[in-house]
């Protein structure tokens, strides 16, 4: 990795650390407040790819298991991933992952405004919600012993905000791709 | 940031980072293995133990453990209605114990110690060739001088939502955010490279 490789996922770092510190934001269209780190989460993966994206997330989970109150609400430290919603937690780094190495693949810098949007929001879509619940379910089944179909149901009502969060990690993604490149990677 | 570490002499703060982390990891392989309510029961009380030999007073305590606590409580419900009581009893104290403990030793290790024993950890890596084990490091620097930044740029945007009159948004919060932090990164690198820091190859 070279150095700008390694300071472009340190900064996504503090963007996505710092996503926790501000209070929710509001929607304007329903009353659901979005707490915006797995939001930050997928934009890693749509602005920077796999390996720096998944590099960024790799960097906040240290930081939570060296003891930094770095999630949400100031949650940190090694309980948090003792936790039974864990699997979320460790799912955002192949989330990052999977969504970074979808992106290079579904979007490039030729194609029309709405493709790329599409693009970044199935990328979005497969990692950060479906990879991310499964690894999320998984371990809540494992740890709980409720059986799967039981952390299925309990997950679904994360669903609908999570899949809004790809909807505006798409939007978001192809405005910076306008703004200020970095997908397809420089060499 | 404040980290999580509390400054003190008790026999965990006395123990390597190394030490506290595989007992840590074998803890939780046991407590995974065991299905006796009572022998369960036992090692959380243990954990309590453990957690209040550090003297952090109860109001410090409540709120590091606040979330935790709420998660497995909501956890340990579900099971109750659908599992019944013995595996409710099995989930909740298997769960509160391995908290207790990594909270413990969260609370006893320095973020300086944590972040040798990572690099050290990293070693055999960068003989693989994967990884430079002193960049983790560097990148973990990084990333806490740069969050107060950020966020004064988050609130920087925000004002300038107000002043005209605009509604903050998730959308035109977070581009200009992200533009304007990924835009330093060329300026940090030349910083480090010049440095020396990484010293390249």
């Amino acid at each position: 990795m070279t150095t700008r490789d390694l300071v472009l996922a340190a900064l996504f770092a503090a963007i996505i650390v710092a996503l926790g510190l501000v209070p929710p934001i509001m929607l304007g269209f329903i009353p659901v407040p979005i707490t915006a780190q797995s939001l930050g989460v997928m934009l890693a993966g749509v602005i920077l790819g796999a390996k720096r994206g998944g590099f960024a997330v790799l960097l906040v989970l240290l930081l939570v298991a060296i003891g930094l109150p770095v999630l949400s609400g100031g949650r940190g430290g090694l309980a948090t991933f003792a936790s039974p919603t864990a699997g979320y937690l460790v799912g955002w780094f192949f989330a990052a992952v999977v969504t970074g190495y979808c992106s290079e693949r579904f979007v490039d810098r030729s194609q029309s405004g709405l493709v790329q949007i599409t693009g970044f929001f199935l990328a979005a879509l497969l990692g950060g919600v479906v990879v991310d619940h499964a690894l999320g379910i998984l371990y809540l089944a494992f740890v709980t012993g409720t059986g799967l179909a039981t952390a299925f149901i309990g997950d679904l009502s994360f669903v609908p905000g999570d899949v809004l969060k790809a909807m505006i990690a798409a939007l978001a993604g192809r405005a910076v791709m306008v703004g200020y490149p970095l997908l397809p990677q420089r060499a | 940031m404040k980290t999580l570490y509390v400054e003190g002499d008790t026999f965990l703060h006395g123990l390597t980072p190394r030490t506290k982390l595989l007992g840590l990891a074998a803890l939780s392989l046991v407590l995974f293995l065991v299905h006796s309510p009572a022998v369960l029961s036992v090692t959380a009380l243990l954990g309590v133990i453990v957690y209040s030999s550090l003297r952090l007073g109860w109001r410090q305590s409540w709120l590091r453990l606040r979330p935790i606590l709420l998660t497995i409580a909501i956890v340990g419900l579900f099971t109750l209605v659908l599992n019944g009581r013995h595996d409710a009893l099995v989930v909740a104290t298997r769960l509160t114990a391995l908290a207790l403990f990594a909270a413990a030793v969260t609370a006893t290790t320095s973020t300086g110690d944590f972040i040798d024993e990572i690099t050290r950890l990293a070693m055999p890596l960068e003989r693989l060739g994967l990884v430079k084990a002193a960049d983790i490091g560097l990148s973990i620097g990084l990333v806490i001088r740069f969050v107060p930044e950020i966020l004064s740029r988050y609130q920087a945007i925000r004002d300038a939502h107000r002043a005209r009159g605009l509604k903050v948004r998730p959308l035109t919060l977070a581009v200009p955010l992200i533009i304007l932090t990924l835009k330093n990164a060329d300026e940090i690198a030349a910083a480090i490279d010049a440095r020396g820091i990484r010293a390249q190859k």
